[in-house]
């Protein structure tokens, strides 16, 4: 420890004052982003969304840009902590108000999140989920701050009823201003068009993808003498567990051979408890409550076929990693499930009880004859479907496209949002966008730039995280240093 | 070692003095600026002003001399308990590490900590109010498990330097403690 000390001091001064000039002054190949993702939903919290985040800053990371992670506080979980290779998060405490989902003022958020995006010296804003205030907030704050900014959507929304209505008119005004948006597929891409009255040509599709080797078939946790039908889902009404409520029943009285295994936890979970009491499937139907994404693949190599309800989806993940496994999916035809997988490895039906019992129906009828393709195969055609560098690629050409964009002054972006969202919205926005720039210039009296400390990097192209790695024996550099005054790192 | 120019995070000039009296033991005092005339004024008066409208609409005295009251407790408290204008650390290899703030008024705190006790010194990112700052931390062991972090001291906790103090700091801290 004393020699690595030693060696940390005496190179230290370099990698400072490297750090500490501008990101122009080393020639780098391509044009390198500094890059915040901001959502309200990451790690602890677990989700899509989440994995979503991770996966595709870590493949941004390995392509030598630089990127930080902005999210509220996770209970006691505040702060900057590190994950894998560098990977920064800040933790901020900003109150959260529903469903893990901060408040928005448009305001509060401005100090902190200023902050991290002139310390960090950010580029590019990347928001994630329409549900998330704080990644509006960011895209706003971003805006007043004069930077180029990426929203991607990940989940569809309807148009009827009144919680929508006011949801699309918020969205309409806070992509407005927006230079890219990404959705996960073209159901989704026209779904949100549609919603905040966009340009198509500012949208693009970029999946999803999956882990493949996370996600390998293994036969021998298979039992022969009998044919499992997996679901994993959170049991709400999206989901469609109603819908399977009613499968249940159905198909158990027909094969007698019929085993189900469910994975997730819910309020629509007393719904199948409900039916596993009234018809006595006690033995037949596993309920195995809330599990973590570890766990998941263990729990799909031991079933035969892949169910999947749900009632809207934007791009569903858990049948491209239930092919993933080898087995055989049946989905329901419904948002852009259809678009996910190639037809000769799905099962579409319509979202009623009816018409997915017949589906199942085929693919046991098919399961028993011993025509199905082997896990193996199945693996092998989706394991190069979708792949987390693949994204990371697409969203990369992304941000060289916006990178170049110039943002709009003040006056213009008035008169964007006041023709853009309508007489009356349109001017409210417009005033508190007023409000929030002259909230910006006083925090910019209050805490000059200047003052405030740039931070060392430990991505990118003067990233300390990957000098490490390069040669083992050079120092602790003070990012790793840092990493030790953080013992509970979780990734 | 000479004096060089730095600021604190919110732009004001401080002073750092590094006094090496060995090659194991070092000193750094990190003085902040002294309490502004103006500042004082403009508190004094500020209160006084207050009473005096009070006073006009109420025509009680008693509003005047509690103004004055205040006015006397409120610097004396300020430059007892939190007007800090020195704060030293004393690094002794193989012994330990002394950490002092002296108040405007006078008063000094003092404490110290064990070599034994100590991990590292290192150079910690936070949240501060609506910021986000650099301070440098004393990491203190586990009794338990050596290679656990049972708690962090901050060093500079008021004078709160930038990081181009804070990394001259680290860097002769680690000189020493690399020896030990």
């Amino acid at each position: 420890m004393g020699h690595r000390r030693r060696a940390a001091a005496v190179n230290n001064p370099s990698s400072q004052r490297v750090s500490g000039a501008p990101a122009e002054a080393v020639r780098v190949p391509s044009r390198k982003h500094n890059i915040c993702m901001v959502s309200d939903f990451f790690y602890p919290n677990m989700g899509g969304v989440e994995s979503h985040i991770y996966q595709l800053s870590q493949c941004l990371i390995e392509k030598g840009h630089k990127v930080v992670i902005a999210t509220h506080a996770y209970g006691r979980r505040k702060g900057i902590r590190y994950l894998t290779n560098g990977l920064k998060v800040y933790y901020l405490p900003l109150q959260v108000m529903y469903n893990q989902s901060t408040a928005t003022t448009c305001f509060h958020s401005l100090p902190l999140l200023r902050c991290v995006f002139v310390r960090e010296r950010i580029t590019v804003v990347h928001a994630h989920s329409s549900f998330s205030a704080m990644a509006h907030d960011a895209l706003f704050h971003a805006k007043t701050i004069g930077l180029n900014t990426i929203f991607t959507d990940h989940s569809l929304f309807g148009f009827a009823d009144v919680s929508s209505v006011l949801t699309n008119k918020l969205l309409t005004v806070s992509l407005c201003d927006t230079n890219h948006i990404v959705c996960v597929s073209y159901t989704s891409k026209e779904n949100t068009v549609l919603r905040a009255a966009l340009n198509p040509e500012i949208v693009s599709v970029i999946p999803n993808a999956v882990d493949p080797t996370d996600f390998t078939p293994d036969p021998s946790q298979r039992q022969d003498n009998r044919i499992t039908i997996v679901v994993i889902s959170r049991l709400v009404y999206r989901k469609g567990i109603d819908l399977l409520g009613g499968i249940i029943p159905e198909l158990c009285l027909k094969h007698p051979d019929l085993h189900f295994l469910i994975g997730g936890e819910g309020p629509k979970r007393i719904v199948l408890e409900e039916v596993r009491e009234k018809y006595q499937l006690h033995d037949r139907v596993r309920l195995l409550g809330a599990l973590e994404h570890k766990d998941v693949c263990g729990v799909l190599v031991q079933g035969h076929i892949f169910l999947n309800t749900s009632l809207t989806e934007a791009f569903c993940m858990a049948i491209v990693e239930g092919a993933s496994c080898g087995l055989q999916v049946v989905s329901t035809r419904v948002g852009g499930i259809p678009e996910v997988l190639p037809e000769d490895l799905i099962t579409l039906c319509e979202p009623t009880v009816r018409s997915l019992c017949a589906g199942l129906e085929t693919i046991i009828a098919r399961h028993r004859s011993g025509s199905v393709p082997s896990p193996a195969s199945i693996h092998a055609c989706v394991q190069n479907l979708y792949t987390w560098r693949n994204v990371a690629e697409r969203t990369e050409k992304v941000y060289d496209r916006v990178a170049g964009e110039e943002v709009l002054p003040l006056h213009r972006r008035l008169q964007r949002l006041r023709s853009h969202c309508g007489p009356v919205a349109g001017s409210i926005f417009a005033f508190v966008a007023v409000l929030n720039y002259l909230f910006l210039l006083l925090l910019q009296w209050l805490v000059p730039d200047r003052f405030m400390d740039k931070a060392v990097d430990a991505t990118g192209p003067l990233g300390l995280w990957k000098q490490e790695q390069s040669s083992k024996h050079r120092a602790l550099s003070k990012s790793a240093t840092k990493k030790a005054a953080e013992p509970k790192i979780s990734r | 070692m000479g004096e060089e120019a730095f600021t604190d995070i919110s732009g004001k000039a401080i002073s750092l003095n590094c006094q090496s009296h060995s090659s194991f033991c070092r000193e750094f005092t990190v003085s902040s600026s002294k309490v502004s005339i103006g500042k004082v004024l403009v508190y004094t008066c500020s209160v006084w002003l207050l009473a005096y409208t009070v006073f006009f609409f109420t025509e009680n005295t008693a509003v005047l001399s509690s103004a004055i009251l205040i006015t006397l407790v409120g610097m004396m408290l300020h430059i007892h308990f939190v007007k800090v204008d020195h704060e030293s650390l004393l690094v002794i290899g193989s012994l330990g590490i002394q950490v002092s703030s002296s108040y405007a008024s006078g008063r000094e705190t003092t404490s110290f900590i064990e070599m034994s006790k100590i991990k590292d010194i290192v150079i910690n990112e936070a949240i501060y109010m609506h910021q986000i700052i650099y301070y440098l931390s004393v990491l203190l062991k586990d009794a338990s498990d050596p290679n656990a972090v049972s708690s962090v001291v901050p060093l500079f906790q008021s004078s709160k330097p930038r990081m181009n103090c804070l990394v001259k700091v680290y860097k002769s801290c680690q000189e020493i403690l690399s020896k030990c």
